[in-house]
């Protein structure tokens, strides 16, 4: 166990983190709304050691009611645009919507034209586009800090 | 290709399954007048039974191989052909809102329903599951997934060969070597390519880069799933190494489009394969290290064993596969007999307790984890160079059949193909083989051991659900 937390420590130091503390927080609520599974990949590694994103103020938390932004992965599909709304409209005010990946921003979706809605700003006002195939974790922690920036700025 | 009636189709299973075979898939196509059956034979090949519909329906073959049951579910819901003796044949994909139309009915005293999901609390892919339970112990599972379903077979059919790699790629980014490479193999059957030892070696090397993150990812997450952060951490670092490794070498985290019908472009000159060999060998130490540190932390351990077991006999009846069926003992690997890849002498691990629990699914990540890093060393050796398969190996088929094991299982990809065409294309991923298996794991487990028993398995929605 000590020698994990070694290693983790040594992880920590080697890695070059942009200043922490921002003053501010945002509670983030991800939805998968019918994507490849790799934008959840990048974004459980952006919570990982080296982005962090909990050094910023940036948490994922469990529940739409704790949360400021909503996460939004994939092409919105059928069967996902019910289940999207319910947790968008359980959010408390303001909130935001930020559409993570090309397929939430409409670039290249595929599939058949009956299985899907569209991108997500069909279906909800988007605040933050973050593109990419799937976008790596460097592109969503910058992504997310800048909303954070914005949200302090109050612009 | 013989076209059965549907009495001989069902005999003609009977036979192959006394025979030694095990049932691979089963799909609807022809816009639902035709069933395909595919069969794994004991020496790896695959080949199909097909049965042409009567009345709209075939006989089923749920009871021979109860592993046949979401196949048969999906291929009635998506192509409106009926099973005769498959009752109830409750919907799959078709999310019928009424509640008891697909899931069983909360029996005996005390028993209640928890419902969970599309939406988890994590970052966690969406679907649903309904336990029953007595206070926190497990009755039944019945998982309700297609929430992801983007009809992406369906969208690829009247694609060209080529262009229909776009949508298979597209089913799941975790599994996106394995599943164009099945798509690919059924493709370049179809079509009488083989693979030179040039090729398979690329495409071996591919494969196996996948497998290194997945397990890495795996092991991390039964960290996660325990509540151990330190171990999470390490094998989370350990998994972005990886695929920054993949981006340096093939210009995307995920491997994305490395893997094309007819060839590789792929380029790796000594340079980049000693790179590659040094952090492989830097990311196997490192792996080895925390291993070794996870065998030693007691409140981890005691964790692991007799939660989600699986025996034998559900791993052939269930027709469980990868990881999760190799921690039973039942040494199933597509990578045994792989002649389109560089695998000689391939022999599939088993843990050293094989109880098909969640210990044993976690030890065998570590297993296949280090027996990947060997076979990269030793396939890194030389440079890659862009290759091409070669014309004329054998007489050109309608059907093509590709099967390649993943980080979650054998993938099986079955393509139809008129000239440049594609008629129908069918996907059956590891993931999707194992999801009747973590409903089964779960019985008798308690609730909050289930996100454990699920991660322990880590199957991808996406693949299932295409």
């Amino acid at each position: 166990m000590l020698t994990l937390l070694r290693d983790l420590r040594r992880l920590r130091r080697a890695i070059a983190l942009p200043a922490p503390g921002r003053g501010r927080s945002l509670a983030l609520r991800h939805v998968d709304a019918g994507s490849c599974n790799g934008c959840e990949h990048e974004l459980t590694l952006t919570t990982g050691p080296h982005h962090d994103l909990q050094r910023y103020g940036l948490g994922i938390v469990a529940s739409p009611r704790h949360a400021d932004v909503l996460l939004v992965t994939g092409p919105v599909t059928t069967r996902m645009h019910t289940p999207l709304l319910t947790a968008y409209h359980a959010m408390p005010q303001p909130r935001l919507v930020a559409a993570l990946g090309n397929c939430a921003l409409g670039n290249g979706i595929l599939g058949a034209p009956d299985t899907i809605v569209g991108p997500v700003d069909e279906v909800l006002p988007v605040d933050l586009r973050i593109p990419g195939c799937p976008p790596p974790p460097d592109t969503i922690a910058a992504a997310l800090l800048e909303l954070i920036d914005r949200a302090r700025s109050g612009s | 290709m013989t076209l059965r009636d549907t009495h001989s189709y069902r005999e003609a299973i009977e036979a192959a399954l006394a025979d030694g075979h095990r049932f691979a898939g089963l799909h609807a196509s022809a816009d639902g007048k035709i069933v395909h059956t595919a069969l794994l034979a004991p020496d790896g090949d695959v080949h199909l039974e097909s049965a042409r519909a009567q009345d709209g329906a075939v006989a089923t073959i749920v009871d021979l191989a109860p592993a046949a049951g979401w196949d048969e579910r999906e291929a009635h819901d998506l192509y409106g052909i009926r099973f005769d003796g498959h009752e109830p044949l409750r919907p799959l994909v078709d999310h019928d809102p009424d509640l008891r139309t697909w899931a069983v009915p909360v029996r005996g005293d005390d028993a209640y329903q928890i419902a969970v999901g599309p939406i988890h609390a994590g970052v966690i892919e969406s679907g649903h599951f309904r336990f029953h339970v007595v206070g926190d112990r497990i009755l039944h599972l019945d998982p309700r997934l297609f929430y992801k379903h983007r009809g992406l077979e369906r969208a690829a059919e009247n694609s060209t060969v080529t262009d229909g790699l776009r949508f298979i790629g597209r089913a799941c980014a975790a599994c996106a070597v394995a599943n164009r490479l099945a798509y690919t193999h059924a493709c370049e059957q179809s079509l009488g390519l083989g693979a030179p030892p040039e090729l398979a070696r690329v495409r071996t090397v591919l494969l196996e880069l996948e497998r290194v993150w997945n397990h890495l990812n795996d092991i991390a997450a039964v960290c996660a799933g325990v509540g151990l952060a330190a171990g999470n951490t390490l094998f989370a670092a350990l998994t972005e190494r990886a695929r920054r490794l993949n981006q340096r070498l093939t210009g995307h985290r995920f491997l994305f489009d490395t893997v094309a019908v007819g060839g590789s472009a792929l380029e790796l000159d000594r340079a980049r394969t000693a790179t590659a060999r040094e952090e492989l060998e830097a990311i196997g130490q490192q792996a080895a290290r925390g291993w070794r540190e996870l065998q030693f932390n007691a409140s981890f351990q005691d964790r692991l064993p007799d939660i989600g077991a699986l025996t034998q006999d559900d791993v052939e009846r269930l027709g469980t596969a990868g990881p999760a069926a190799r921690a039973t003992g039942v040494a199933h690997d597509a990578r045994s007999h792989a002649p389109r890849l560089a695998y000689q002498e391939f022999t599939p691990r088993i843990p050293n307790h094989p109880e098909g629990d969640v210990r044993a699914r976690l030890e065998q990540r570590a297993l296949e984890l280090d027996q990947s890093l060997t076979l990269l060393a030793r396939l890194l050796r030389r440079p890659l160079r862009p290759t091409n398969a070669r014309c004329g190996a054998a007489p050109e088929t309608p059907i093509g059949i590709g099967l390649v094991e993943s980080a979650r299982g054998t993938t099986l990809c079955i393509v139809e193909r008129n000239r440049d065409r594609l008629e129908r294309v069918h996907l059956r991923t590891g993931s999707y083989a194992n999801w009747p298996s973590v409903a089964h794991a779960a019985i008798d487990n308690l609730l909050p051991d289930f996100p454990l028993i699920n991660k322990s398995f880590e199957l991808c929605y996406a693949c299932a659900d295409r």
